[in-house]
């Protein structure tokens, strides 16, 4: 056996685990934007799927996206080797091969092949007409909301169940104190331990893998986007995979090739737009008749390609989706309470945010959430400000400085300050000094600004047995509120709060 | 390989969602400890603050007959550059040695309320006063000296390095500390007014000295913050001393009992406070007031702003509860002035 050879797979595994790494170091400092905020953009700015969907529904070119022509160039010469080496959600999967389970199974019919490339026409259509609903499907997208959203919230509370356990053995406490100055906040940030909707992303990544048990890297092959984009382009890539006429026909590499695409009626011959180049069927050929070599002819068309009927199919579908989407009264879209991060404007953040999520990991209090209630389906994933969970600090701008497509744009803090987000309504049924007549002037204190958007005004109460006392009554000044709503996360009424900030 | 990559897998899963799903488990765990512990050994919540110490210390306006007459009740210095400040009215209080015991641990609470603004707008404690005295509680031979606060805007990391104490306290080898939420714990307050249990930092009933370090602001309640209120930082519910806030403060003060209260007067917040923000409502005084005693040092920081001590509830309160003493004519007052 010639099994000697150089070993692919192992260097490819090796390359994977190192990306995964990189990526996994890469969301983890977007928290505190330790490397720079380019560091943080990174991996939003290599997705051409991203870039191309963004440019198209915002009508924009964003410089830091055309990063991800690196990915289109390194595609146009090896193929999808993105989806084989670098990509989180692809190395994810590869920990998840199933494959004892897999072949006591009927295998999935090839014609599932076409769904990426009917999802990827979907995003791209719907793009066109301004909406980006789809793009959470994009595997980037997908990565970092699965972290921020979903992972790095339910570890961050595993975490600190486990401080608060160790806490309570005296001998362990300079320990504990060394561990939580050092994760805190990098790593574990406190203002997002209550993050909401954290099942959704884990729901959707035990999705994923559970695909897995239908076929290997089910995802990539059938359902990505991303994939079906690079696919396109490997037809043209120029290394292609190739086997000579001496081949054996073994069926090993049939047998070892993830994506299923090395096809026995074709002579073991693939198809480049779902090869990921993870060279496993190299390692398995027992003879040396498989090799990656330059070839300028674009690759044939396969049988389960879409159809045009198919993509018109898809058309039609994505058309009426997107006009019950945006089928809703004219006045009063979305709720009372929808508040979007400061330099974000409602209708423009639809159409420009490409629901990475970055905005949330970096957000420090942990006021930025997902929305999914709050802004309808269209909005879904998009990032909502919900003052209950975490107030917009005066003097931070991290949302906008990170944001890789400026849907939330780079205000200064000038800028910031003067931005109004909504404005404190005071809710004089439930606020304490209104409605109890006890002393509480805690928004007032809270308030940031220079001049208090909130003022006290003294009224002399008189008590049944003839005493006064000065009550201190909460007013907002409208003209100075820039609804950052710390006054309504600190309101120490319990539930919703006494003063809250509507959306203007 | 593929199979261990598999049983990998299923280990960091099972190992994830125990994790996850043991939080609720952990918490109760937490809770059921607690009532151990305060079931078991009610002294931990019970020691009065700061009895663990054999130098002579006036812990509280009871003890001085234990002080040689001749150290004041209290110092005020004015006139000079915030090391100067610091340095002389601590020689003339008694020195730092009175209130350190040599290889001790002292912890320092100053107020860095919020990260929004440098040192300038007086919304946090001066930081060379603050460096000042680190310096001096090394020099009178402790052994470790923490600083800490917990901002209501902004993270502590980010508070300390705006309001530039951090560098200060790091200049002179003190640690700036993250408080750590888990190291909050429920204490019982006895006899109290009207806050019978909070949530405090449990170091501060470790420590062999607290000093109080507030700067001296304007607040739209209790119209200024100054020693007592910064005693709010070391608690997690604080919204809740707001509503009856004279009573509640004062039995905090009870609870919480610095050895020595600073209060930073170089700079003054006169309106807009306790968050600031404006330079207009900024007034340079050069002052530091010094005392054991926390409701003395408010009473005099009270007449700066030209307010009397009986202006503030919780002076009053403090004072009508034998916290301490707001009648400064009575008082041993000590004044310097560093000018020229």
């Amino acid at each position: 056996m010639r099994g000697k050879a150089f070993n692919w797979s192992q260097l490819r595994k090796s390359v994977q685990l190192l990306f995964l790494v990189l990526w996994l170091v890469l969301w983890t400092t977007t928290a505190s934007i330790t490397w720079g905020v380019a560091a943080a953009r990174l991996p939003v700015e290599l997705s051409p799927l991203l870039a191309l969907a963004q440019a198209i529904a915002s009508r924009t070119l964003t410089v830091g996206m055309l990063l991800s022509l690196a990915i289109i160039g390194l595609t146009l010469v090896i193929g999808r080797a993105w989806c084989g080496w670098v990509c989180p959600i692809g190395t994810l999967l590869d920990f998840f091969p199933f494959r004892s389970r897999i072949k006591a199974r009927k295998p999935i019919s090839d014609s599932w092949r076409a769904g990426k490339y009917l999802i990827l026409t979907a995003i791209l259509l719907a793009a066109l007409f301004g909406n980006l609903t789809l793009i959470l499907l994009d595997p980037i997208t997908l990565w970092v909301r699965i972290m921020t959203g979903g992972i790095g919230p339910a570890l961050n509370t595993a975490f600190t169940g486990f401080e608060r356990l160790l806490s309570n053995i005296p001998w362990m406490n300079s320990t504990l104190m060394w561990l939580d100055q050092a994760l805190r906040p990098e790593i574990f940030p406190l203002g997002v331990v209550g993050a909401r909707y954290v099942w959704l992303p884990t729901l959707i990544l035990i999705g994923m893998i559970a695909l897995n048990i239908l076929a290997e890297r089910f995802w990539c092959r059938y359902l990505c986007p991303l994939g079906g984009l690079l696919g396109l382009i490997s037809r043209i890539a120029l290394f292609k995979r190739k086997v000579d006429g001496d081949c054996l026909a073994c069926t090993r590499c049939e047998s070892a090739c993830p994506t299923g695409t090395i096809d026995p009626d074709r002579g073991y011959a693939s198809d480049p737009a779902e090869c990921t180049l993870c060279m496993d069927c190299l390692r398995s050929c027992p003879t040396s008749h498989i090799k990656f070599s330059p070839d300028w002819r674009p690759s044939g068309k396969m049988v389960y390609d879409p159809g045009r009927r198919q993509v018109l199919l898809t058309g039609a579908i994505t058309l009426t989706g997107l006009a019950v989407l945006e089928t809703k009264p004219a006045e009063g879209k979305g709720s009372n309470f929808l508040l979007r991060p400061p330099g974000a404007e409602n209708e423009d953040l639809l159409s420009k945010c490409v629901r990475c999520g970055l905005c949330m990991r970096t957000c420090p209090t942990g006021a930025l959430q997902t929305s999914i209630s709050e802004s309808g389906l269209e909005g879904v994933f998009t990032p909502a400000f919900i003052p209950r969970t975490g107030y917009c600090l005066y003097t931070c701008n991290q949302c906008g400085s990170i944001c890789p497509v400026q849907a939330i744009l780079p205000l200064s803090l000038e800028e910031k300050h003067a931005w109004v987000i909504g404005e404190a309504f005071i809710d004089e049924n439930r606020c304490i000094p209104w409605a109890d007549g006890t002393t509480c002037i805690v928004c007032e204190e809270m308030c940031p600004l220079p001049e208090k958007a909130i003022t006290l005004e003294d009224r002399a109460i008189i008590n049944p047995d003839g005493s006064t006392f000065t009550l201190k009554l909460p007013h907002v000044n409208r003209n100075k509120c820039i609804g950052c709503g710390i006054c309504e996360y600190k309101c120490p009424r319990s539930g919703e709060s006494a003063i809250r900030v509507h959306r203007i | 390989m593929k199979e261990i990559s598999r049983r990998k897998a299923l280990k960091v899963i099972l190992a994830g969602s125990t994790a996850i799903a043991a939080t609720p488990l952990l918490a109760a765990c937490q809770r059921a400890a607690e009532d151990l512990t305060q079931g078991s050994s009610p002294s931990i919540t019970n020691t009065p603050f700061g009895a663990v110490t054999d130098t002579p210390v006036a812990e509280t306006p009871g003890d001085s007959t234990e002080v040689p007459a001749t150290l004041p009740d209290l110092v005020v210095a004015r006139n000079a550059e915030p090391e100067s400040l610091v340095q002389a009215a601590l020689t003339a209080i008694g020195g730092m040695e009175r209130f350190v015991p040599r290889g001790g641990w002292v912890i320092i609470k100053p107020n860095i309320c919020t990260c929004y603004y440098p040192y300038e707008y007086a919304t946090t404690t001066n930081p060379w006063v603050v460096g000042a005295l680190v310096k001096l509680c090394f020099e009178a031979g402790a052994g470790k000296v923490q600083v800490m606060d917990y901002p209501f805007g902004g993270s502590a990391d980010q508070a300390y390095q705006s309001s530039g104490i951090g560098e200060q306290v790091e200049a002179n080898g003190g640690e700036m500390v993250q408080m750590a939420y888990f190291k909050f714990k429920e204490v019982k307050i006895e006899n109290a007014l009207g806050l019978r249990s909070a949530e405090i930092y449990e170091d501060v009933f470790s420590a062999d000295t607290v000093i109080d370090v507030p700067i001296a602001k304007h607040h739209g309640m209790s119209r200024l913050t100054l020693g007592m209120k910064n005693l709010m930082g070391l608690i997690t519910n604080r919204e809740q001393i707001h509503r009856d806030f004279g009573n509640r403060l004062t039995d905090l003060a009870t609870k919480i009992r610095p050895k020595l209260t600073v209060v930073d007067a170089v700079r003054i917040l006169t309106d807009n406070g306790p968050t600031g923000g404006n330079l207009a409502d900024v007034k340079k005084l050069d002052t530091l007031i010094v005392s054991p005693d926390i409701v003395a040092a408010d009473s005099y920081a009270a007449t700066l702003f030209g307010l009397q001590p009986e202006d503030l509830d919780y002076i009053r309160v403090g004072a009508k509860s034998g916290l301490g003493r707001s009648d400064l004519g009575g008082l041993n007052i000590r004044e310097i002035n560093l000018a020229g």
